[in-house]
């Protein structure tokens, strides 16, 4: 019993390596390097000090988480609202169709998302597509400047991860059992109702894996705040940056990466306890 | 990506066929060679395409030196190498300002001999004497990056004459930067009369509180391709580096530029000699050879970047790369304390924070 035990265990071993390598050991060298010291110029001082922790409670990076958890939840619950719908009737077209929107929506992910967003660009720009066409319509008389603002980055974060959610509550809608809503109906229950305490509540893991896989991105995908932002609205995720390239001061850049990992761990963690879904679709 | 893979390629190409005919002309030449003195292998190692191939032929040929062009992408990675041969493999290097000073510093780079360097007095004045070879004893200005302001006369009311012209009302969600903090900081503290390398914090936090006050004018902060908001119409002022300035302006020439009058931030790239550097005297026919107006103008027009060598600005097919003679003062962007630095850091986030 005890031999077969060990078998496996040597079986998997690559795999906690590889893990023990390439995530631990990042993870620990950035939690190592959050309490170094700044270096003059360029590098990391080993001398331990808690000043870039503290320096973070300073109002202006602060403004940055906060400004990094509006923008995740807005664009979390503007894609929940636009993808569940979209998920759960897209599960319920006939295979074929099935396949086809499957397909429009996979499309997409063959060409980078750096290029897809520099096409917003072309589409949002005051001389651009759109402008171009509210102008004909005769709807404004002056361009609009669309392009570097808060709406512009929504809209972005909104197009690259809403494909995220739809799949997940595809999934899960897909295979959920639909005479179980027949029986509510049957039952005497509302169609709303039926929705709420049959449908809703199948759907949740898709729904919550959803969520995460467009909230923990949304916390980190700057460069849709660099290009479409005009850099104007500052996320954690481009300060770390900043941090680690031109600031070059690696240690609170480490610092900043520790309390946003923090930060969305413990928010995944509110999430389930909230809603008391223990298996997420796909995910776990 | 695929322009910068095609680029390395001509350059190997052009090495493949540079040591080809180097080759030929080392067999027909070997009595010229010896009646000009020196000979062998020049080692030059500096950035991929830093000189237009024309020159580099026309030293070998010139001299019958054979010349071994050896690149490095980044300063730091110079240094680390430098470091390791202890001064030696290489004759020449051609790097950036801030780094050396720290080659300098650590006894990597000889003094110049220069009497074996005859075209010396080319050098426009503006670029020596700076801080890493305040007396210029090692070093060989090979060009410079300047940021300035280029304009759209069309879109604004008033002719822009310096920095401080960027905190004017009319320019409201009209300006585009690029994204250097230290650029940026350095341009404000210039507005005030404050040096670019400001170390008193005091003073860096009012540079911070008079940077946010531009918050209002700034339409987007972009590092890379920032010309493009001045083509495409989402800005009509802009603060551009060396190449995107020469770039917008070959595809748009209505564009003013402006040569600020608070005075200008500026990088030189400069060639220095290594302290053990196998043939230093290949070296210096080098720097001499590159200080030749025709040479240097060619190689200025070639790199896009300002002519260091007053005597080629006549003769540069783009007339845009030499600094107008009433620009006579300049400064570089040194490494501050880490206090100071971390102060340009903060102003740097709240300006951006602010421009929202």
């Amino acid at each position: 019993m005890k031999k077969k035990k060990n078998l496996w265990s040597f079986a998997v071993l690559p795999l906690y390596l590889f893990t023990l390598v390439f995530v631990v050991g990042p993870l620990v060298y950035m939690a190592a390097i959050s309490f170094a010291t700044n270096k003059e110029g360029y590098g990391v001082l080993w001398r331990f000090t808690t000043e870039n922790y503290r320096k973070i409670l300073d109002p202006v990076y602060l403004e940055t988480f906060q400004q990094s958890l509006k923008l995740a939840f807005s664009s979390t619950l503007s894609i929940m609202l636009l993808g569940y719908p979209f998920g759960y009737f897209m599960a319920k077209l006939s295979d074929r169709r099935k396949k086809r929107m499957m397909l429009l929506l996979v499309i997409p992910f063959w060409v980078n998302s750096l290029i897809r967003l520099y096409g917003w660009i072309i589409i949002l720009q005051t001389k651009g597509a759109l402008n171009g066409f509210l102008l004909k319509l005769g709807l404004i008389e002056k361009p609009l400047k669309m392009l570097y603002s808060y709406p512009a980055v929504l809209l972005g974060m909104i197009y690259t991860l809403l494909p995220f959610m739809i799949l997940s509550v595809y999934s899960s809608a897909e295979k959920m059992d639909w005479s179980l809503v027949e029986a509510a109906m049957d039952l005497g229950a509302t169609p709303a109702q039926a929705f709420f305490s049959v449908t809703l509540k199948m759907t949740l893991p898709g729904l919550l894996s959803g969520m995460i896989l467009t909230f923990i991105p949304s916390m980190g995908l700057f460069f849709i705040a660099d290009i479409l932002g005009g850099n104007k609205i500052v996320l954690v995720g481009s300060l770390i940056q900043d941090q680690m390239s031109r600031g070059s001061n690696w240690p609170f850049a480490a610092a900043l990466a520790v309390i946003l990992t923090f930060l969305t761990t413990l928010i995944i963690y509110l999430y389930r306890k909230i809603t008391h879904v223990s298996e997420l679709e796909g995910l776990y | 990506m695929k322009g910068k893979k095609r680029i390395g390629m001509l350059l190997l190409a052009g090495l493949v066929s540079a040591g080809l005919l180097s080759g030929c002309g080392g067999q027909t030449d070997s009595g010229k060679s010896e009646s000009g003195g020196s000979s062998g292998e020049l080692v030059l190692y500096t950035w991929e395409g830093m000189f237009p191939q024309e020159v580099l032929d026309g030293f070998e040929e010139e001299t019958g030196i054979e010349l071994i062009y050896s690149n490095f992408d980044t300063d730091e990675t110079m240094l680390e190498k430098l470091a390791q041969a202890e001064g030696k493999d290489y004759d020449l290097v051609i790097a950036d300002d801030y780094i050396i000073e720290s080659v300098v510093e650590e006894g990597l780079a000889q003094k110049l001999d220069k009497s074996k360097i005859e075209n010396f007095d080319n050098i426009n004045p503006l670029y020596q004497g700076q801080f890493y070879d305040e007396e210029d004893a090692y070093t060989v200005p090979y060009g410079a990056g300047i940021p300035l302001i280029v304009y759209d006369p069309e879109a604004v009311d008033f002719e822009i004459k310096g920095y401080k012209d960027l905190w004017d009302e009319s320019l409201k969600d009209s300006i585009a930067l690029t994204a250097n903090y230290r650029v940026i900081n350095g341009i404000t503290l210039l507005s005030m009369e404050k040096s670019m390398n400001e170390e008193d914090v005091a003073v860096i936090e009012e540079a911070g509180e008079k940077l946010k006050a531009l918050a209002p004018n700034v339409r987007m902060i972009q590092d890379d391709n920032t010309q493009n908001a001045l083509l495409n119409g989402e800005a009509s002022v802009a603060f551009l580096y060396t190449s995107q300035v020469t770039q917008v302006l070959s595809e748009n020439p209505d564009l003013k530029i402006v040569y600020p009058e608070e005075g200008l931030g500026f990088g030189i790239m400069a060639g220095f000699i290594p302290s053990q550097a196998p043939n230093s005297d290949a070296a210096h026919e080098f720097l001499d050879y590159i200080l030749q107006p025709e040479t240097g103008a060619k190689c200025f027009d070639f790199t896009g970047y300002y002519s260091t060598n007053q005597a080629a600005d006549e003769l540069l097919e783009n007339p845009d790369l030499a600094v107008p003679e009433s620009v006579t003062e300049g400064e570089i962007i040194q490494n501050v304390s880490v206090e100071a630095d971390a102060a340009y850091n903060k102003n740097w986030t709240e300006f951006k924070a602010a421009c929202d």
